[in-house]
């Protein structure tokens, strides 16, 4: 896609975001929600996976950690919502700061494996600690709150709806900004050639450490918004599944384009709700059409319309 | 000490089940570049199509005979529809692949085999206990690691003393100079492919008597599998059979003393493991 183009879709996919939950029935509209909650959190996942070439397998734990600090807060404190997105979203970054600093020792496929292994330690640890998280029955009833203290609630489905809509597009422009600044140049140097990038004297290790803590935070923000708006976390959401599908997102969309993710959320998401409801073995059918898209779609949902546009210029 | 040899056994025979499966594991990743998740769910067909075998002829050590050729057809035929397509690509697109693969079969099984466990009865022979050093231990634990201890020296003698299997130590090693040396790399590949799900099948088969076959049994060997590999270095077959009983101690002594945090212990195991060699104890750098 061409710069004028996406500049043009831009403005076309806000109005649609602000006019949808007008046009949706009440069922479609909290379907758009999850959409755009597990949107941020493949998106958070490109992060480190698009754009520093870390491949994750255990990004589910920090969308877990999120999901489990913004329900705490909420049921122990009711604040504000706001108050418990930051207290997510940090519990995710400062747990995912040691295990970042372990797994980024290694790189591929051990880093992967790396991940995955303190993602389950942490999905044990939220099973088990059942003082805490209420074990494998999670923590339920958590309430919506308001926006700020005295403001208007956000019980009302609209309104969390927005809340999440802005949420996720801030999200966007940050990571934009980020993958675009010095920092995600090099970041992208890393990924292209990380023996290179070391031998012009920088230490790539830093650079790996603070992607993947900043990923975490969003993926913990994700998680976040998550919980009050299912009104639960279990341990079912730090499940090495959940990581999987988040890459099978990510690949869908268009790995390395923040937007492809976004969007291969919402078709991946899309696809499970609608074999969901004409078979309870949809899974099968996911599994084939995800194998599908590794061997003939590798640039995913984004790659292959950038490439009818180009061929269409 | 019958308590401390109780509890050796009890270790050694999960780090067989471990082997098996992570042998398997590990040679796919040193010859095809691999990491295969859909590794376990190949453990798993193979614990269900040993209830199926036994169930219709009655013979325990029939099915474990027939079960591992079945389990590794399926998998070398799902490797050359598949994955031989996209060898070219960063591993990422592999095992997302092997993701979908699993996905894909362990939705299959459910289908064919509703979701309940499906117990399989150990032969005679293996039922009931034997004495070991003042213990009653049950025979068909001892088997698995008779079992465990055979099949790794097969293999290593395969490797080590065989000419296919020096080809397969050179595939391993580069591949494309065995390719120009005139070695068929792609049939390598399928054929190593199937074999490791044929161990992967073969532990299913030795599992089902003990643990039953289960939905789910194959993600949590996949998950064990890891850590072993990665504490044995990817792709190192004395690596694999060093991190299965390493994980295999873990898991039986923590299990004992510190219930709660059993699962905990191997990890931290691994991490200890990994401050020191971030490549395993076998394992080369990448």
């Amino acid at each position: 896609m061409t710069l004028a183009r996406t500049r043009a879709l831009a403005p076309a996919a806000l109005a649609a975001l602000a006019i949808l939950p007008w046009v949706l029935a009440r069922h479609q509209l909290s379907i758009l929600v999850d959409l755009l909650i597990f949107g941020l959190f493949a998106m958070s996942l490109d992060l480190i996976m698009g754009y520093t070439g870390m491949v994750s397998f255990g990004h589910a734990a920090y969308f877990g950690l999120g999901a489990y600090g913004s329900a705490l807060v909420l049921i122990h404190f009711e604040p504000p919502i706001p108050v418990a997105l930051l207290a997510g979203a940090l519990l995710a970054g400062v747990v995912a700061a040691p295990v970042g600093w372990f797994s980024t020792r290694a790189t591929g496929i051990y880093f992967a494996m790396l991940t995955l292994a303190f993602a389950q330690l942490l999905y044990t640890v939220a099973y088990k600690w059942r003082d805490l998280t209420g074990g494998s029955d999670g923590i339920a009833g958590v309430p919506k709150t308001t926006l700020f203290w005295g403001g208007p609630s956000l019980a009302e489905r609209r309104t969390f709806y927005y809340l999440v809509a802005v949420i996720v597009v801030l999200s966007l422009l940050a990571c934009r900004a980020l993958v675009r600044s010095p920092f995600g140049r090099a970041l992208q140097a890393i990924r292209e050639n990380e023996h290179r990038f070391v031998s012009l004297g920088r230490d790539s290790r830093p650079f790996k450490l603070v992607v993947f803590v900043i990923a975490a935070a969003f993926a913990g923000l994700a998680g976040a918004l998550f919980a009050p708006f299912r009104g639960f976390a279990s341990p079912e959401v730090m499940f090495w599944v959940l990581s999987g599908q988040g890459l099978m997102m990510v690949i869908t969309g268009g790995i390395g384009t923040l937007v492809g993710p976004l969007i291969g959320a919402m078709v991946f998401l899309l696809v499970q709700e609608i074999l969901s409801s004409y078979t309870e073995h949809w899974m099968i059918f996911t599994g084939a059409v995800f194998v599908l898209i590794v061997i003939f779609l590798p640039g995913g949902v984004v790659g292959a319309a950038r490439r009818w546009f180009e061929a269409r210029a | 000490m019958a308590f401390v040899a109780e509890q050796l056994l009890n270790a050694l025979a999960l780090a067989a089940l471990l082997f098996l499966v992570s042998a398997g594991l590990s040679l796919v990743f040193g010859i095809l570049r691999v990491v295969n998740f859909a590794h376990g769910v190949f453990y798993m067909l193979g614990a269900y199509l040993a209830f199926t075998a036994v169930t219709v002829s009655g013979q325990f050590w029939l099915s474990l005979l027939l079960v591992p050729p079945v389990v590794g057809i399926v998998g070398a035929l799902l490797e050359a529809s598949t994955l031989r397509f996209i060898y070219r690509r960063p591993p990422i697109y592999q095992l997302l692949l092997t993701f979908g693969l699993a996905l894909i079969l362990e939705e299959s099984v459910h289908v064919l085999y509703g979701p309940t466990a499906k117990g399989v009865d150990p032969p005679a022979l293996l039922q009931g206990s034997v004495q070991v050093l003042g213990a009653a231990y049950p025979r068909y634990r001892l088997f698995l690691v008779v079992l465990g201890v055979a099949v790794g020296v097969a293999v290593w003698l395969f490797l080590t003393r065989t000419r296919a299997g020096l080809v397969v130590r050179a595939v391993a090693q580069n591949s494309e100079m065995a390719d120009c040396l005139g070695a068929d790399v792609p049939r390598v590949r399928t054929l190593v492919f199937g074999a490791a799900c044929a161990l992967a099948g073969l532990g299913g088969a030795a599992a089902a008597p003990m643990t039953t076959a289960y939905l789910g049994m194959g993600v949590g060997v996949i998950v064990d599998a890891f850590v072993v590999v990665v504490i044995g270095g990817l792709g190192s077959f004395g690596g694999s059979m060093a991190g299965s009983l390493i994980v295999g101690a873990a898991q039986t002594w923590g299990a004992f003393y510190l219930p709660e945090t059993a699962m905990v212990i191997m990890y931290a195991v691994m991490g200890g493991i990994l401050i020191f060699r971030p490549w395993g104890l076998f394992g080369q750098e990448e």
